[in-house]
């Protein structure tokens, strides 16, 4: 067959021009290093993986090894991957990055991931594996840096949209790629239009719900491969995550997409120590919280109501900042609220201000004392949070606030900080993307949020690949209160705390509980006695547990692709 | 690559650089910088425009390299050098663009009283690339002898042994190439092409097979669209940018030498 070859004459131009002037001619011992060097860079095979070699700090794990090399031999360049949270998928991406670059196949870069990942890969790609990657914040950048790293969200908007569909990128990188698998999405477009010479998806749960997220996320990768959309939907439309299980579909998925479970990869992690701290309330807070339960704002009976004094109960347990705030809020909304009702409000506000402590910060205080290491606070209320970050302050010990709605920067500065001199963190948002705090191995949780995967989420932050000690997690809850019946009725039967990383988000995917939280405000706040509560969490967790056996009997009967 | 070949690189390198080698221990060694190297590794060029703005001292850096982080006293200040750091990347690239011609003449006494006549060679170091979604490399050594047209493979190596100088050494004369510099190129051209025509060309094959399905794929996804989206084409381009097989000729450096008959042997 006929091979196109591309040859540059610049060389022999030069060449004749330096035997007319007669030089400038090379030092011979340079000539030969040059040589020399060069034949160390000739990269003799088309298989294996020559990154290793170039990146003698760096040790990947035997799975991510495999992995890069899988994508490079067996997927020519253009994989989903999709780990489980915490096997290392960023250094896999980078593993094959790497690659493509020492070979000369690579060169313009893209990588999109959600705003608040992009200085931590921009950081992981060079200190790791030695690559310029440049985090886009002028617009120049897209032309002038290779290797560019910014958010979807800000790359499909214009002016940016243009100048990069200008570009010729080699490989394209996306992390949380789950995000894209709805493709009506103007992300979906945007991504679908970008040329994918080489490419990796990135995401922990490729299939969320509907089968047709896995066609539209391999759709993207490699236009056909699982059929067009029509054909897609005949034959599989309606049938749920299970479909998965088709072995003819699963075969198709696996030649674009590898999936490492934690149980495979044979690592050891740290363990999770879980204590439960139950805290008495003092008689002040007693009648803060005995108060809120009583009072019900719309006494219509509708779920909104029980929803409110709910809301109320869980920040009484809490702080009595986070149920001032609240209080605060309910009068300022209603424009001509009735005599009764600012009546009660007055008398809840009267209650707030009797309350002279907070058993639970004075709980933590002693406990981080004990502690003496570093310790991250997590609290649902942003009033707690202030509250906490002074009351600590008056006891001499500094703390540094986190949030979710942080600017990129921000977050950066607070992790640093809290790494380098700060004991304390206090965060109110674990948020699924957020920092990775692997440093440090206490958690408290002052209050318990509703939906497991938050929680789930919070732990994450510290329990990850790179954690070397075990990592203890002390749950505060308040005695008699809803907060005790959350803990010892749901997450405590369930075994939550000492799952590992990633198996509930499987587990209730499957069960196709969209919203638990609402679930169980459901069952706590419409139940009309505690018997009634009691028997609903049972079955609740009776069924996860459920959920949980035929996990593991499917863990045990799988092949896998891995 | 092993640590101490990096390591004899960098001092090969810097003393051919005029650089003078400050320290040269088993775990690191420093160089002072002249000022040419400074600017072409430290990468200041404000600082070398201002000072010639205003006609300040120069102060060319000096350097530390490690070459064996577990040898080197630990407090040791510098720069981490390994097969893939960027630094040594940076000094690799330097070399090869310091280097990339060179004109030399064997270094010979003088036989029986009688002038040395020294013969042409044309040579050429070139890489050769086979490419399509995977790469692997060949490197080739050629050299032409002007006069006679002989053409010599392995040449680098046979050279590497002949004593050479940038001057015509006394009692030595050249003789005048019979084939013009620019017609050898064009004859060492044709040899390397020729060199890999008979190769085993499978891996370009299976591109093309791979490239093929893709695009039977691609061609499915979108059947049932009768105007073709804006992404059809795009993908479409994209797969030949990605498995097009493709050969790619590159010359790391090359020049003149002026030999003695027995010189190569």
């Amino acid at each position: 067959m006929k091979i196109n070859i591309s040859f540059s004459s610049d060389w022999n131009d030069e060449f004749l021009q330096k035997m007319e002037n007669d030089g400038p001619w090379g030092n011979w011992e340079l000539y030969k290093l040059a040589v020399q060097m060069e034949e160390n860079l000739i990269i003799p095979d088309f298989e294996g993986l020559q990154a290793p070699k170039h990146l003698p700090q760096l040790t990947p794990l035997p799975h991510q090894l495999e992995a890069a090399k899988q994508v490079v031999e067996k997927m020519n360049g253009k994989a989903i991957l999709a780990d489980e949270v915490g096997l290392g998928k960023t250094i896999e991406a980078g593993l094959i990055l790497k690659e493509y670059m020492i070979r000369g196949l690579v060169k313009k870069v893209l990588i999109l991931v959600p705003a608040s990942l992009v200085s931590q890969w921009a950081f992981e790609l060079n200190t790791k594996f030695h690559i310029p990657a440049v985090v886009q914040r002028k617009s120049y950048v897209w032309e002038s840096c290779d290797v560019v790293i910014s958010s979807i969200d800000t790359a499909k908007r214009a002016p940016h949209r243009d100048i990069i569909f200008n570009q010729q990128y080699d490989f394209i990188i996306i992390d949380e790629a789950h995000k894209l698998k709805n493709n009506k999405t103007k992300n979906y477009e945007f991504v679908q239009n970008l040329k994918k010479k080489f490419c990796l998806l990135l995401t922990a749960t490729p299939i969320q719900n509907k089968v047709e997220e896995i066609f539209h996320l391999v759709s993207l990768l490699k236009p056909g491969h699982l059929g067009n959309a029509t054909l897609f939907s005949e034959k599989y439309k309606g049938k749920g995550r299970n479909v998965i299980e088709d072995e003819h579909l699963k075969e198709l998925v696996n030649t674009v997409m590898i999936r490492n479970r934690r149980a495979d990869t044979g690592i050891e992690w740290t363990k999770r120590q879980v204590e439960t701290i139950i805290i008495e309330f003092s008689p002040t807070e007693q009648a803060l919280y005995d108060a809120v339960s009583k009072f019900k704002p719309i006494s219509d009976g509708s779920k909104g109501s029980s929803f409110s004094a709910l809301t109320l109960q869980r920040e009484a347990c809490s702080s009595r900042e986070a149920v001032f705030y609240t209080l605060k809020n309910m009068k300022a909304k209603y424009e001509q609220p009735s005599h009764d009702f600012l009546a009660k409000l007055d008398e809840l506000f009267e209650k707030v201000n009797e309350t002279e402590q907070n058993s639970k910060a004075e709980k933590a205080l002693e406990l981080i004392k004990k502690i003496d290491d570093k310790v991250i606070i997590f609290t649902e209320y942003r009033a707690t949070q202030l509250y906490l970050q002074w009351y600590l302050q008056q006891n001499g010990i500094s703390s540094v606030p986190f949030r979710g709605g942080f600017k990129r920067g921000k977050k950066d500065w607070m992790r640093e900080l809290f790494q380098k001199q700060i004991q304390v963190l206090i965060a109110t948002e674990a948020g699924g993307e957020g920092i990775n705090l692997q440093f440090c191995h206490h958690l408290i949780n002052f209050d318990l949020p509703w939906n497991p995967m938050r929680l789930e989420q919070r732990i994450g932050r510290i329990h990850r690949l790179g954690q070397e000690e075990d990592v203890m997690i002390y749950n505060f809850a308040t005695k008699n209160t809803v907060e005790e019946h959350i803990l010892k009725l749901l997450y405590e039967k369930i075994h939550l705390f000492e799952k590992v990383i990633g198996e509930l988000d499987d587990i209730l995917t499957k069960l196709d509980i969209t919203n638990i939280e609402e679930y169980l405000i459901d069952v706590v706040g419409e139940s009309r006695t505690e018997g009634e509560m009691k028997i609903k969490m049972d079955n609740f967790s009776s069924m996860i547990q459920f959920a949980q056996t035929m996990k593991e009997g499917e863990i045990h009967a799988a092949t896998g692709n891995s | 690559m092993q640590q101490q070949e990096i390591h004899d690189f960098l001092i090969t390198f810097f003393e051919a650089n005029d650089c003078e080698v400050l320290e040269n221990a088993p775990s690191h060694i420093t160089v002072q910088l002249t000022i040419e190297m400074d600017k072409e590794l430290m990468n200041r060029p404000f600082y070398w425009h201002y000072l010639e703005k205003t006609s300040g001292i120069p102060n060319p850096a000096q350097i530390t390299f490690i070459t064996d982080p577990e040898q080197a006293p630990p407090n040791m200040k510098g720069e981490r050098i390994h097969f893939g750091s960027p630094r040594l990347h940076q000094i690799i690239e330097s070399t090869k663009r310091l280097a990339g011609y060179t004109r030399l003449f064997e270094d010979t006494l003088p036989s029986n009283g009688r002038h040395n006549p020294l013969f042409p060679w044309l040579t050429l170091n070139v890489k050769i690339s086979y490419q399509c979604d995977r790469k692997k490399d060949t490197f080739m050594s050629v050299g032409l002898n002007l006069i006679s047209g002989e053409i010599m493979e392995g040449f680098h190596n046979r050279v590497l042994p002949v004593k050479v100088t940038p001057k015509i050494p006394d009692y030595s004369f050249t003789l005048s190439p019979l084939i013009m510099p620019k017609s050898g190129l064009a004859r060492l051209d044709t040899y390397i092409r020729t060199s890999f025509e008979n190769d085993d060309h499978s891996w370009a094959e299976e591109a093309m097979e791979r490239w093929q399905n893709d695009l039977n794929l691609l061609e499915h996804f979108y059947k049932d669209m009768d105007e073709k989206s804006e992404s059809y084409f795009t993908e479409k381009q994209a797969l030949q940018a990605q498995y097009e097989p493709n050969i790619l000729i590159s010359i790391i450096n090359g020049g003149l030498f002026y030999l003695s008959d027995r010189a190569l042997g």
